[in-house]
């Protein structure tokens, strides 16, 4: 790891992003824009299925309002993030937080695909039959804190070393 | 008392210190900052939408601002609990933070927009409230509502880039003082 990260930040990108200032504070603004549109959708889906909000709609009217922005942001949301990677790629691949983050965001991402799919296999049904089961609700409940851990953990590796060193001091000599 | 002293005492405060000395404390009151700002702007984002017809006028804009706005308004909160957290525990600095005044002035604007809207613009609601386009006045406040939100977004991370700088030239200026007396 110690080796990507010599060579990222021997590139061309990594040093234009490094030199010009504002370039990191700018991308970050991108990258909390597209987080908070995932966020909100994700949340609307979630509380969908739990029966609090949207049941005017049947869950694939809901997926089919949400989905596209979920997806569509994820993908500005990598790119910006892969742009942080470039312009700080110590700051980032070497810290705890920033690897449980992507974690979370690959179970997050994965509920959603979860989400899709059995929908797509069941649509007739899925209102009443999969959407009904406590499972299900669960499942969006641990949804909505794995996006919000998502977030946090993308905020904590400004203070990595201090955080998790509080909480594993051993694992800190 | 001037603003200098008001905004110092306000540090001095024990919350202040409580926030800025104890360990982690900053940091965490800061992630719950960035996850309260993503549920404002998420589900704002959804209600503006919505006024701006996009993406059509299916849904019942009431029952997309019911679903919607009292997570906003939870957020908010969060938000103004944290904020101000964060705000007790360095207020002369921001004191003299441009970009802090800005985002201020871009949440009091974004306020004023949600006022007038809630205030006109909702009560002819019943006309438009599905299946019809949404009137002009209504997708100005969708259309500002994400304009001054990002903002507030972009300015809040900008006083990260700029806070304390040109601290480091007021304290020269103070030990010269000292120097003098």
């Amino acid at each position: 790891m110690n080796e990507l990260v010599q060579w990222l930040a021997s590139t061309g990108l990594s040093n234009w992003i490094a030199g010009a200032g504002w370039v990191v504070p700018t991308v970050q603004c991108v990258h909390i824009l597209a987080i908070g549109i995932i966020f909100g959708s994700v949340l609307m889906l979630d509380l969908r299925v739990l029966g609090w909000a949207g049941s005017d709609q049947t869950m694939t009217q809901a997926t089919g309002r949400y989905s596209p922005w979920i997806w569509g942001a994820l993908i500005v949301l990598a790119m910006s993030g892969g742009l942080l990677i470039f312009g700080e790629p110590g700051r980032e691949l070497l810290s705890t937080s920033f690897w449980v983050k992507m974690a979370m965001l690959a179970i997050g991402s994965g509920f959603v695909v979860a989400l899709q799919l059995s929908l797509k296999r069941h649509h007739e049904t899925w209102d009443v039959d999969i959407g009904s089961q406590a499972t299900t609700k669960i499942l969006a409940f641990v949804t909505f804190f794995v996006w919000i851990a998502v977030i946090a953990l993308g905020r904590l590796i400004a203070w990595d070393a201090q955080i998790w060193g509080a909480l594993f001091p051993r694992s800190v000599s | 008392m001037d603003m200098h002293s008001i905004f110092a005492a306000i540090e001095a405060s024990p919350v202040g210190v409580w926030v800025r000395e104890s360990p982690n404390v900053l940091p965490y009151v800061n992630v719950l900052h960035v996850i309260a700002i993503a549920i404002v702007f998420g589900t704002i984002f959804i209600v503006d939408l919505r006024l701006l017809d996009f993406p059509n006028s299916n849904r019942a804009f009431t029952r997309v601002a019911h679903d919607g706005l009292k997570w906003t308004w939870a957020g908010f909160g969060l938000a103004a609990i944290t904020g101000l957290l964060m705000f007790t525990a360095n207020a002369t600095t921001f004191l003299v933070n441009t970009p802090f005044w800005l985002k201020m002035g871009a949440i009091g604007l974004a306020g004023l927009n949600m006022f007038i809207f809630e205030l006109l613009t909702v009560k002819t609601a019943a006309a438009w409230d599905r299946g019809a386009p949404t009137p002009r006045a209504a997708k100005v406040a969708g259309m500002l509502s994400i304009l001054l939100w990002a903002s507030v977004i972009i300015l809040g991370r900008v006083i990260g880039y700029t806070k304390g700088v040109g601290v480091g030239e007021i304290s020269i200026d103070l030990n010269n003082l000292n120097f003098l007396n």
